[in-house]
């Protein structure tokens, strides 16, 4: 193993699935400094775009950025090299979950695709309260917030479900992920 | 001596040869080189074979023949033969062309009767554990040699008178430069620059990199000089509408705009006429901070220092023309029209400010105190709009803590711009160090990917603006946006991996340095070459750094790429010395090896305009070699769909008798036709045979000016007379000597296999490779494989055979 290319399998995977531009990465940050999420990841983009480069797989596989993009895409607009940071992201989920990895970020993202997958939409209370199942520990945590989005009726109590959930279903297995 | 003794010696064989036979009698040299040669070949076989040869009436194998005794060999058979033309099957052309065209011409025969068979860089020295082999592909390349040899044509280089005046475009500081070094040395210059002042960019500039010298004090004196100048023709407001001719007689039109004040009667005095105009509007020499009238001079030092009247601006209130005491103002002034014909051109068009409002998340436009870099030079400036304060512009205030972007429009693919603008890390360095030598209190950060300051004397000045105690931190800033009135910065420090958010007074964009939209009209007229980026294109990025591609047109500045001052000055004394060397004889010899038109058979298609990459070529009822441009390349040949243009040194029928010569005996499987490019392909041959890199003798090589002289019937003919493949090898893409050659063989070999697979032939046949002359063993590598792809394939034919049912 080269001590700077680290894991080169990973690191072609990541490429193959992110587009070969990803290696004129400069570093410059402008990814993570336009991040709404960077404040809240353990290691910025910019740092998940380094170590995929340097293979350094468990790093990055590890990092709770993986699962905090919300795919707003303002990275991949100002990214100065064309690179696109939030499809990098996707491929590092990608490998993440093929490997049959778990992580308790990747938790809350499963029952949440989950969701959607049947309902067509997110039921937050629904969402909540499988979510506590799942992770007591993080969901506490999180708590506090639903507890005051509750009054302001941003938080749904019913359980809702779209017209055409077969459709989405068929979205779903288009691309693998049923 | 024993040559001397058997040339005296004319056997009646010889004799009939020369006074029955042929009436264009040849003869054929081939060269032992030493060992080099014979050391591999059977110099014996190939002497008795090229005796042979039709139209031969002699034919020698000489230990050394571009020895004096070589020589003195062939001339003395001009003379007892009668010869009127040479083959010598020798080393490459490239080698020894010229010493056998001196040597021929010594004797009474005209240079260009002369054809040279390269059985030493691409015969003996890469087949040297195959000699049989070799000496038969010797053999073949004699044949192929003799063959044009036949159909050589004498041809005369001519020459013609110049004009030995210059045009400069573009009066920054590279045509001021170019300007002056030409008319110093006598030679008369006219420059012509688009706006009411001459002096460009630098002009508008405070202190200059990397020594904070005044920028106006070191160039207002070369200003002066050219305005003075009795060589120099000062054409200003002025811009070119029409250029028409070559390298030794452009001419060119334009018209002088009106400025609407008289040149001579004018005194500068501005305050009078400024004085009293009601217009006011933003300054483009302060770029868009500070107001001028509608009546200005640009800058307190343009030059000349002449009031000029913006047409849009003026309401027509006349109250100039009252306020001047020297009765200057004129309103009727009407536009003129010029003509001029020159030998050189020198573009020196410069570039234009990367248009800040295109980042929209800086806020530049919509934030007050979001400036570019060039509005803080105006600043900076003692002459500029705020007298040399920096300042807020939304509260007029100092400013007490500034951030500096960098690659603001450079580096930045979201914009179209990947190239760095090279000057910009040092103008920032200097632009802090200024501020902060005024106004040591300021907290000053320059946020940056990389610095780039590799000059003379550059990272010492990097050094000093650290010393000084600039920050720098390593960030792109993502977006600057505004709460309460302050500018705040978004960026992650890189460095230490930390998310920021910073509160400045003043934020400078570095912005980059684009191509002139204003060139795009020249370079149009021109027929100048951009590159990707948009600049204009040198004619070699390394080797020929002021030449563009068109003959007689150099380009000084930043026209073909952003660089600083002292890289500007330097270029344009090189394009003044490139045009004097051009010009200084008053006249230019011309290589016979152009195109020429038969205008009975043209049909005035115009592909041919469309391929020429010198615009030598212009279809004129019918169409019309200028031979002052053609550089001979021959794409116009081979584009050509009623085969009526001709290359005076590589015909239709020249190449196609080497084609029909090297197809004659099929003396080997596979059987590769292979046309080379004279400036990388052929030399990457010859370099394979320099560094004896063996590969297999099945190539029958035929030398081209260029892949794009390759006519695909020249392809189709070697494959019916039994070729079993056809090699065509071109400079590597974007590097061809002719621009775009190789694109347009690789165009029509795309073409043609699409043809041939629907004849039924493998198009696999056909293999179109780029070296450079580096690349010999590429080249070598090219041979091998497709020799084995041939193989696998079989003769040619194979495919046709199988094709039909029960055979």
């Amino acid at each position: 193993m080269s001590p700077v290319k680290g894991d080169a399998k990973f690191t072609n995977e990541v490429l193959r699935l992110a587009g070969l531009e990803v290696r004129t990465c400069i570093q410059c940050g402008t990814c993570s400094a336009a991040c709404p999420t960077a404040h809240l990841m353990d290691n910025s983009i910019r740092r998940l775009v380094k170590f995929s480069l340097e293979g350094r797989k468990e790093e990055a596989l590890a990092s709770s950025s993986v699962w905090l993009c919300t795919s707003c895409l303002l990275c991949t607009v100002r990214c100065p090299r064309g690179i696109r940071p939030k499809v990098l992201v996707g491929a590092l989920r990608d490998i993440f979950e093929r490997e049959g990895r778990k992580d308790k970020d990747q938790a809350y993202e499963d029952l949440f695709m989950r969701q959607i997958m049947d309902l067509g939409r997110i039921s937050e209370a629904l969402l909540s309260a499988e979510y506590l199942l799942a992770d007591p520990a993080s969901a506490v945590q999180t708590m506090e917030m639903g507890l005051e989005l509750l009054p302001k009726g941003k938080i749904t109590v019913q359980k809702d479900r779209i017209k055409g959930t077969d459709e989405v279903k068929s979205i779903f297995a288009e691309l693998g992920k049923g | 001596m024993i040559l001397k003794e058997k040339a005296n010696h004319i056997s009646f064989k010889d004799w009939m040869r020369i006074h029955v036979q042929s009436p264009m009698p040849i003869g054929v040299y081939v060269c032992h080189c030493g060992l080099n040669i014979a050391g591999v070949l059977n110099m014996d076989e190939l002497k008795s074979f090229s005796e042979k040869l039709p139209d031969v009436v002699i034919a020698r194998d000489l230990p050394f023949s571009c020895s004096d005794i070589g020589q003195e060999q062939i001339q003395k058979d001009v003379a007892d033969f009668k010869l009127d033309r040479v083959v010598v099957a020798a080393c490459s052309p490239r080698l020894h062309e010229p010493t056998f065209r001196r040597a021929i011409t010594k004797a009474g025969l005209n240079p260009y009767m002369l054809e040279m068979a390269n059985i030493r860089e691409q015969c003996s020295w890469v087949h040297m554990d195959q000699p049989a082999m070799a000496t038969q592909k010797a053999k073949d390349l004699i044949r192929m040699a003799v063959a044009k040899a036949a159909l050589l044509q004498p041809l005369e280089s001519a020459t013609i008178p110049v004009s030995r005046d210059v045009l400069v475009v573009g009066g920054g500081v590279a045509g001021i430069q170019a300007a002056l070094d030409l008319a110093d040395s006598g030679q008369h210059v006219y420059l012509v620059e688009r706006r009411p002042t001459i002096g460009g960019y630098m002009a508008l500039l405070t202190d200059v990199f990397p020594t904070n010298d005044c920028s106006i004090c070191v160039l207002a004196p070369k200003m002066s000089d050219v305005y003075n100048h009795p060589l120099i023709t000062l054409m200003i407001y002025s811009e070119i509408l029409g250029v028409e001719g070559s390298v030794g007689n452009f001419r060119v039109s334009g018209v002088k705009k009106a400025r609407f004040v008289d040149l001579k009667k004018c005194k500068g005095c501005i305050n009078e006429c400024a004085g009293v105009c009601p217009v006011e509007v933003p300054s483009e020499y302060n770029f868009g901070i500070g107001k001028r009238k509608a009546i200005y001079v640009p800058f307190p030092q343009a030059v000349p220092q002449v009031a000029c009247v913006d047409p849009q601006a003026c309401i027509g209130c006349a109250r100039c023309i009252e306020a001047c005491p020297a009765d200057a103002v004129n309103f009727e002034e009407k536009q003129e029209e010029f003509k001029l014909t020159v030998g050189a051109i020198i573009v020196a068009t410069g570039w234009q400010p990367f248009d800040a409002t295109r980042k929209e998340e800086y806020g530049f436009g919509r934030h007050r105190d979001v400036i570019t870099s060039l509005q803080l030079e105006r600043m900076l400036n003692a002459a500029g709009p705020t007298r040399g304060e920096v300042v807020r512009p939304s509260t007029g205030e100092i400013a007490g803590s500034i951030a500096f972007l960098q690659c603001v429009g450079s580096r930045d693919a979201t914009v179209g711009n990947i190239y760095c603008s090279r000057i910009c890390c040092m103008a920032s360095l200097k632009n802090a160090q200024l501020v902060k030598e005024k106004y040591p209190d300021t907290e000053i950060t320059i946020h940056y990917i990389d610095i780039r300051a590799g000059g003379e004397g550059y990272e010492e000045f990097y050094l000093r603006a650290q010393k000084l105690g600039i920050n720098f931190v390593r960030a792109r800033v993502s977006e600057i946006d505004e709460e309460d009135g302050s500018l705040y910065l978004n960026f992650e420090d890189t460095l230490s991996s930390s998310f920021r958010r910073v509160k400045y007074d003043l934020a400078v964009l570095s912005i980059g340095l684009e191509p002139d939209k204003n060139a795009e009209v020249l370079g149009n007229l021109l027929g100048l070459s951009r590159r990707t980026d948009g600049f204009f294109e040198i004619a070699h990025p390394k080797m020929r750094p002021v030449e563009a591609h068109i003959d007689g047109v150099f380009i000084a500045g930043c026209a073909s790429g952003p660089k600083e001052i002292q890289t500007s000055i330097a270029q344009g004394s090189a394009a003044a010395a490139k045009a004097m060397r051009l010009l200084s004889k008053g006249e230019i010899e011309l290589e016979p090896t152009s195109a020429y038109v038969d205008r009975d058979l043209c049909t005035q298609c115009k592909l041919c305009e469309d391929v020429c990459p010198k615009r030598a070529i212009s279809v004129k009822s019918p169409a019309l070699v200028d031979e002052a441009a053609c550089k001979g390349c021959g794409s116009c040949a081979a584009a050509c769909p009623v085969d009526a243009i001709q290359m005076r040194l590589f015909s239709d029928q020249q190449i196609l008798a080497q084609i029909r010569a090297a197809t004659e005996e099929k003396s080997e499987f596979p059987l590769i036709v292979a046309f080379l490019c004279n400036w990388c392909s052929y030399g990457a041959a010859d370099l394979a045979g320099t560094s004896r890199i063996q590969y297999p003798t099945n190539a029958r090589n035929i030398r081209v000016m260029c892949a794009g002289r390759v006519d695909p019937s020249f392809i189709l003919e070697a494959l019916q007379r039994g070729a079993d493949g056809v090699l065509v090898a071109g400079c590597r893409l974007g590097e061809c000597h002719y621009v775009k050659g190789n694109y347009q063989a690789l165009q029509r070999v795309e073409v043609l296999k699409g043809v041939l697979e629907k004849i039924g032939i493998n198009p696999g046949r056909v293999k179109i490779v780029w070296c450079a002359a580096s690349e010999g063993d590429i080249f070598a590598k090219d041979i091998k494989q497709f020799v084995q792809e041939l193989k696998e394939m079989g003769p040619i034919g194979t495919e046709l055979k199988e094709a039909l049912p029960g055979a």
